[in-house]
């Protein structure tokens, strides 16, 4: 029989940790302290659901496309959460606040997502100076 | 014990129905566990011990029968057809990963488990990511990367431990 660990075994196990740091750091780096018009975007199944400012305090229930499905997000002072959903895992509700932009809270069952944007002076006013 | 032709119907059928059986309870065990590592779509596996011993042990055909036949009776009765969804989609990942890696000869089973692994779990996020029509959700890819390289590695260890004394 074979030995437990082979050469190709430890070679593949570097790259793979190599992988998972480089993706790390790509993650990180891409967020960013929200800006001051940071925006909440709200997105069910696929589609947009709503947008809010990431600082005015509200609650918004998104309705999922099954009916009853719902999740509860909440926005305060400039932290999201989601606090209540009909789904089983509760894997969105345990997932905790977020506040810098790039970060996302999912909820699968629901196929709902919620993320911060950065605000429009970062890429937004870039691109719509391009355009115009 | 006496050799009957290897390649009978009946003994294929029964050899996959055994060991499907087996990581059926393996999941079974799984499912009822009550651990919560606080990271969802973070298990072990350990059924996936069955899959590889049947690939190993037997060949190819055995392992994809006995993987498929799992997650959809696992599907039904504990994981929900989500969860189903997800498992295949994982399973076809990392069943073609293993079968290139074994043919390659370079690979002990832990390191040809560790791939499936990591192929198992890329293979759930994908499915995750077409569902929610999002790609942002791979910013969980890392999580997802070193948790099947650690589950991999240990599923790996135990099919080797297991080969041994079924030599």
């Amino acid at each position: 029989m074979k030995q437990y660990i082979r050469k190709a075994d430890i070679i593949l196990l570097i790259v793979l940790v190599i992988i998972g740091l480089a993706a790390s750091a790509a993650l990180s780096f891409s967020r960013t302290a929200a800006g001051a018009d940071a925006k909440v975007i709200i997105e069910s199944g696929g589609e947009p659901y709503a947008s809010y400012s990431l600082y005015e305090d509200r609650t918004v229930v998104v309705q999922a496309s099954d009916k009853g499905a719902y999740n509860t997000v909440t926005i305060s002072g400039g932290k999201v959460s989601v606090t209540e959903a009909s789904c089983k895992n509760q894997v969105c509700v345990h997932h905790g606040e977020i506040s810098r932009s790039g970060e996302s809270i999912v909820c699968l069952p629901n196929r709902m997502v919620v993320r911060i944007d950065a605000g429009g002076s970062e890429e937004g006013g870039g691109y719509d100076s391009v355009t115009s | 014990m006496t050799q009957s032709p290897r390649n009978s119907s009946a003994q294929f059928i029964a050899r996959v129905a055994l060991m499907a059986s087996l990581a059926l309870i393996f999941s079974y065990v799984e499912a009822i566990i009550p651990y919560n590592p606080g990271i969802p779509g973070i298990k072990l596996g350990i059924a996936n011990v069955v899959t590889v011993i049947a690939l190993y042990k037997f060949g190819p055909k055995e392992a994809v029968c006995v993987s498929i036949i799992r997650i959809i009776i696992a599907g039904l009765l504990f994981n929900g057809v989500f969860g189903m969804l997800y498992s295949l989609a994982g399973a076809v990942l990392s069943l073609i990963g293993m079968l290139l890696l074994k043919k390659t000869g370079l690979f002990s089973v832990t390191g040809v488990s560790m791939a499936a692994g990591v192929l198992h779990n890329t293979g759930q996020l994908l499915v995750a990511a077409a569902l929610i029509e999002d790609l942002r959700i791979f910013f969980y890819f890392p999580v997802l990367l070193f948790s099947g390289i650690a589950a991999g590695i240990l599923v790996g260890i135990i099919s080797q431990m297991v080969l041994r004394v079924l030599k």
